[in-house]
């Protein structure tokens, strides 16, 4: 029986059904990893771009940049703290998730956006106190709403940049190319 | 493509098949679906990322040492010592470090229940009450009875709580709180006051210098595991050995098996059990022989020929360590553990104590002292000895106590089940229980109205022993309360509230905070401590921020040494009861303590001399085993008068070929999921005896082993070290 | 640009940066710095089957050895084993994924979990016998999750681990420094087992600087030892036997 099966898949009918099927395999597979990667909408479509457009630095509602390895969301009192005088506040649809989770007390489920995997320790603060800008990783927030990443953060991402700042000196670049700077 | 379709081919589109699926399941990061929720309100000292540290007290034993939490992001991350605390000066022992463990327990309580007695924890069993209810509970039990019918059993710890309900009992007549614990037990610390007051006519716990002494002759004390304040007396141990400027210290311990703590010592002599008080007079008699002068009437009576006869050690051994302890200025003697345990435990405690007017170390450099009182310290709120429990329990019988509320202690597991602690309770109308954990007296409780964590609690502790000042050890919250539950003080000033009366006037606070700034208000006035304040808002931020209040310099007092050595000392030897060929020897596991069987972390660690972890085993000498025909492992069955246990055993060779030993601390039946149905439990085998001081003669019995047809493995970490250690047989 | 990384140096002379000195004549056996390295790395428990089996994830663990016979038995000092950091670690060429490498940085020996597919080889050639493999997902029921110290990261199935010398301390610490424009002083931070050792037998910091407390420790002690110095691993941790 499986002799009949194969005979009959030898011959070119055969082989583009089974080229069809690879492909069709393939295809949902490569769907399926999409899948993976795609991040779930975010609870509400924050304006970087309005709130960067009014002035505000990003160390006001992000400072944890620059004192620890964590930027921080801020908190809901923080976001409170402007748009409770912000007539729109009170009628804009895009706003009225932040003003029913003030007024009824429960967290913004924010999805996160700029993140590495869990094996890698990563510390804002040596970045800021060695010059980086927030929008040499994080991209230029004037022209987005919702925060995207422009790169994806990988390792070989991570390294260029490194033995960029390294450059010609030895002892440093052991340090910043040393796995344990980031892997523990 | 080729005209045969090979097993080669074959193989390569399987690959491909197999590739593909493991890149569609292993591939999503986990943390692409995580959501990250903001503070709602972000305390102000807090920064994202960053850890706060906050100073409390450990509630993992009553010692009181001084913890400092990391937290982060509201949550407790790692306990560490708070390294100007007097008591432990920043370090900690394992269960300290395992605390965190039994904050985020799985197995906690999380709701005020009304429950059926003696069934286990869940929503069919019980039935989930809002904290109003709860408080009117506690308000009907306290305002409905008459005052001499409602009673407080606590624990050891925290000791702002017995303060409190001490104040209530003051002002309303219900009956004082009884506090008590495995380890009071364990450490007969009656046995150890009462041998004071005997000695010096002024009872209260001693306090041994050991990092000042140069000669340490332990009998039993196992001060390097759970004996009253471990962590200070490792540093002072630390201390004597250290030494680099002077002579290294010399440490003796004499037990009949070889603990955790004797496995430091420079010498292990293995006495028979119950000649502890024989052999210190004789070694008493042996030194001041040495001396010259006359012999004073303590040890004037004793034969060194006979005692080393009896004891089984050798008399050169004897009178070498006499010269030992008669040849330095700074030699030590310190009564504790099993050898307090026995029936004539306060003999032994007289005994070594008066050992140590050879040098007459007392309120000297090395030497013995009383405790430094703590701040606003009471002599009535000292543990109960066993014999004061049994008392409690026949009142409970009889029916006199309707109201029973219980917090911090677990006495149908700690107590002898032949003390009918469990029985008894048949006979109170209601039982509260304030307790964290479902354990055993948890369970017996018709209601149990969960108290906060110790790390999630207000308080402070009073640093009973351990240290040469006077602390007031204070707790504050490190996080706040995990599950719905409430501090006890709040409970029960609510309740109070409720009940009107006399309870109502009787404590006129308005929170915990309220209380325990009421308490510590007095030190204000106070010279000498860590800081100042002219308000108490400020003083007691002073206090939560510095982890307590203590005085500098020392607050030690000196004992009266002037009759020790003037009057007789008991040396006959200790009776056993019992008709077995055994010495039972039971001691508190140095890792798990009395209540650290719920922390998985605990289990796991590998018990100091045998290894062995998550279970209970017995030791046995090798020799003895071998003529038993028992091998490692077999499970044996030990009979006392009491009871049996069942547990594999362990061939220890540090023990006496005639001598047993089993530790305490597992055998739980309810107490969370890595407690409960583990190990065995020896206090089922302790009968009702007590030695002079009322406290459990639980080393003084004679038990029987029996050898079954069962083998249990014991997971230990000895020779099988590393991945491919040396299988261990069977799943259990 | 400069990409290469230069080679390791093997030297008897070498010493490496970070060290400990661990004085077993005061160390209990008391486990305070099992229970301490535990709760800082996030190490799971394995529970008591696979505990049995040689299977738990002890970084650190105390041995003791028996000598003599009843009467004349005696516990060895208690001796805490954990990585020794070795300046020439028999791990590190034996891995084929170069997740066992040699920190320039640090000179400690590091293990990359990313990089970790868990051949085992690296245990297998430790003379120390200590590192431990993650045999299964263990589960820490919720809300135990709730302890994990975020600096650390926690190991999945499949992936070998081992004594970091509390690694993220020492960048935590570096950090802090930085930050503050100075150098690291000797003994502003320690690891989790020499902070927690009730008996301080445990004092860890730089064996390259002669000033450090470790350093004075060893030469006013005089006869350290280092465990299987005889196979060249060059060890940091030097343990004095006392007594």
């Amino acid at each position: 029986m499986f002799k009949r099966l194969f005979d009959w898949l030898r011959q070119p009918l055969g082989l583009i059904a089974v080229g069809i099927v690879l492909l069709t395999v393939f295809s949902l597979a490569a769907y399926g990893i999409f899948l993976t990667q795609q991040s779930s909408a975010q609870p509400i479509q924050f304006p970087h771009r309005t709130h960067v457009g009014f002035g505000i630095q990003c160390l006001y509602c992000h400072p944890g940049a620059a004192r620890g390895p964590s930027a921080g969301i801020p908190s809901q009192a923080k976001c409170w703290g402007c748009h409770q005088q912000i007539a729109k506040t009170q009628t804009s649809a895009l706003l009225a998730p932040l003003k029913q989770a003030v007024e009824s007390g429960t967290p913004i489920q924010w999805v996160p956006v700029a993140m590495v995997p869990d094996f890698v320790q990563f510390n804002h603060r040596a970045h800021v106190a060695a010059g980086q800008n927030c929008e040499d990783c994080h991209g230029d927030m004037t022209l987005v709403t919702i925060a995207e990443n422009p790169q994806v953060f990988n390792m070989g991402w991570c390294l260029d940049c490194h033995r960029k700042a390294a450059g010609e000196d030895e002892a440093k670049l052991l340090k910043l190319a040393d796995c344990g700077t980031c892997h523990y | 493509m080729s005209e045969n379709f090979s097993r080669r081919d074959f193989l390569k589109l399987a690959g491909l098949g197999a590739a593909t699926t493991a890149v569609l399941t292993g591939c999503g990061p986990a943390s692409r679906f995580v959501r990250r929720e903001p503070y709602m309100q972000m305390p102000e000292y807090t920064y994202n990322g960053l850890s706060t540290y906050y100073a409390t007290t450990c509630r993992e034993c009553a010692a009181g040492c001084g913890l400092v939490v990391r937290t982060m992001q509201g949550r407790a991350i790692k306990t560490e010592g708070n390294t100007n605390h007097p008591l432990n000066l920043g370090k900690t022992c394992a269960r300290g470090q395992a605390t965190l463990q039994g904050l985020y327990n799985p197995d906690r309580v999380t709701d005020p229940i009304q429950k059926a007695r003696g069934t286990a924890l869940g929503r069919e069993s019980g039935n989930l009450l809002d904290w109003d209810a709860a408080i009117q509970v506690a308000a009907d039990a306290l305002g409905k009875h008459k005052p001499e019918e409602i009673a407080f059993l606590l624990g050891l710890a925290p000791d702002h709580l017995d303060d409190l309900v001490r104040e209530l009992a003051e002002a309303t007549g219900i009956n004082p709180p009884l506090r008590f614990g495995a380890l009071s037990m364990f450490e007969a610390r009656a046995t150890l006051s009462r041998a004071a007051e005997n000695l010096f006519g002024k009872s209260g716990i001693p306090y041994f210098d050991i990092g000042g002494a140069q000669v340490v002759f332990s009998f039993g004390a196992n001060f390097l595991e759970t004996w009253l304040s471990p962590v200070s007396y490792t540093r002072g141990f630390a201390q004597m050995r250290e030494a680099l400027s002077k002579r290294r210290g010399t440490f003796v311990q004499f037990e009949p098996r070889l603990s955790s703590t004797g496995a430091k010592a420079d010498e292990w002599i293995p006495i028979r059990p119950g000649t502890e008080a024989l052999v210190a007079l004789t070694i008493g008699r042996l030194a001041f022989e040495l001396i010259g002068g006359a012999l004073p009437r303590a040890f004037s009576d004793v034969d060194p020929m006979q005692a080393a006869a009896k004891s089984g050690v050798k008399l050169e051994t004897l009178q070498r360590l006499a010269a030992l302890f008669a040849g330095s200025p700074h030699s030590l003697a310190i009564p504790g553990g099993p050898a307090l345990g026995l029936k004539n435990g306060l003999s032994v405690a007289e005994a070594v104590l008066a050992l140590n007017a050879i040098p007459n170390n007392f309120g000297k450099p090395g030497g013995v002292f009383f405790s430094a009182p703590a701040p606003g310290q009471m002599e009535s709120s000292r543990a109960a000895s066993t014999r004061e429990m049994r008392d409690f329990i026949t009142k409970l019988a009889d029916g006199d106590i309707k109201v029973l509320f219980i917090h911090g202690v677990n006495p149908v597991f700690e107590l002898p089940a032949e003390m009918g602690f469990k029985d008894a309770l048949q006979n109170v109308e209601q039982v509260i229980s304030f307790a964290t954990f479902p354990d055993e007296t948890a369970l017996e409780a018709d209601f149990i109205l969960p108290d906060h964590h110790g790390l999630e609690s207000w308080g402070y502790q009073q640093v009973g022993t351990g240290t040469a000042q006077s602390v007031l050890s204070g707790a504050q919250p490190v996080v706040s309360p995990f599950y719905n539950t409430r501090a006890t003080v709040d409970v029960l000033l609510a309740a109070a509230k409720l009940a009107g009366g006399a309870f109502a006037q009787a404590l006129p606070y308005v929170d915990e905070v309220a209380f325990v700034q009421h308490r510590i208000a007095p030190l204000m006035r106070e010279s000498g401590g860590p800081f100042s304040a002219p308000e108490i808002g400020a003083f007691s931020a002073y206090f939560q921020q510095h982890g307590g209040w203590w005085k500098k310099g020392t607050d030690l007092l000196p004992p009266n040494p002037a009759d020790v050595l003037n009057r007789d000392l008991d040396q006959t030897e200790s009776e056993f009861v019992g008709e077995g060929e055994f010495f039972l020897v039971p001691f508190v596991s140095p890792t798990l303590a009395e209540a650290g069987a719920n922390k998985p972390w605990l289990q796991e660690l590998p018990d100091p001399t045998t290894t062995v972890m998550w279970n209970t085993w017995v030791e046995m000498n090798p020799a003895t085993a071998h003529d038993l025909h028992i091998e490692n492992e077999d499970v044996v069955v030990i009979t006392s008068e009491a009871g049996e246990v069942e547990a594999p055993v362990y061939l220890y060779p540090a023990i006496r070929p005639d001598t047993i030993a089993i530790p305490f601390g597992q055998g739980h039946s309810s107490y969370g999921r890595y407690a409960a149905g583990r190990g065995a439990n020896p206090a089922d085998l302790f009968g009702l005896h007590f030695n002079q001081a009322g406290d459990l003669a639980f080393a003084g019995m004679k038990v029987t082993v029996r050898k079954t047809d069962r083998k249990q493995a014991l997971s230990r970490m000895e020779s099988l070290m590393g991945v491919y250690g040396e299988g261990l047989g069977q799943e259990k | 640009m400069n990409s290469k990384i230069p080679e390791i140096k093997l030297s008897e002379e070498q010493t490496g940066k970070w060290g400990m000195v661990i004085d077993q004549d005061i160390c209990t056996g008391c486990q305070a710095c099992v229970a301490a390295c535990a709760m800082e790395n996030n190490l799971s428990f394995v529970g008591e089957v696979d505990a049995g089996y040689g299977r738990s994830m002890h970084w650190i663990r105390i041995e003791r050895f028996w000598e003599g016979e009843y009467p004349e038995v005696k516990m060895t000092p208690g001796q805490p084993m954990m990585c020794q950091q070795c300046g020439s670690a028999p791990c590190e060429p034996v891995c084929p994924a170069f997740a066992t490498v040699h920190s320039q940085a640090e000179q400690l020996n590091l293990q990359v979990y990313n990089r970790c597919v868990g051949t085992r080889y690296c245990a297998n050639n430790c003379p120390y016998q200590v590192r431990s493999f993650n045999w299964r997902d263990y589960v820490r029921p919720e809300p135990l999750p709730n302890q994990l110290n975020p600096d650390v990261t926690v190991r999945r199935m499949g992936v070998m681990e081992k004594c970091t010398f509390c690694i993220q301390r020492i960048h935590k610490a570096e950090d802090k420094a930085k930050s503050e424009g100075r150098e690291l002083t000797d003994g502003e931070f320690t690891t989790a087992c020499a902070q927690a050792c009730p008996a301080n037998a445990i004092t860890f910091g730089r064996i390259d600087q002669p000033e450090s407390l470790v350093s004075q420790l060893i030469r006013k002690h005089g006869h350290g030892v280092k465990h299987l110095e005889e196979l060249g691993t060059l060890p940091s941790v030097t343990y004095f036997k006392g007594g």
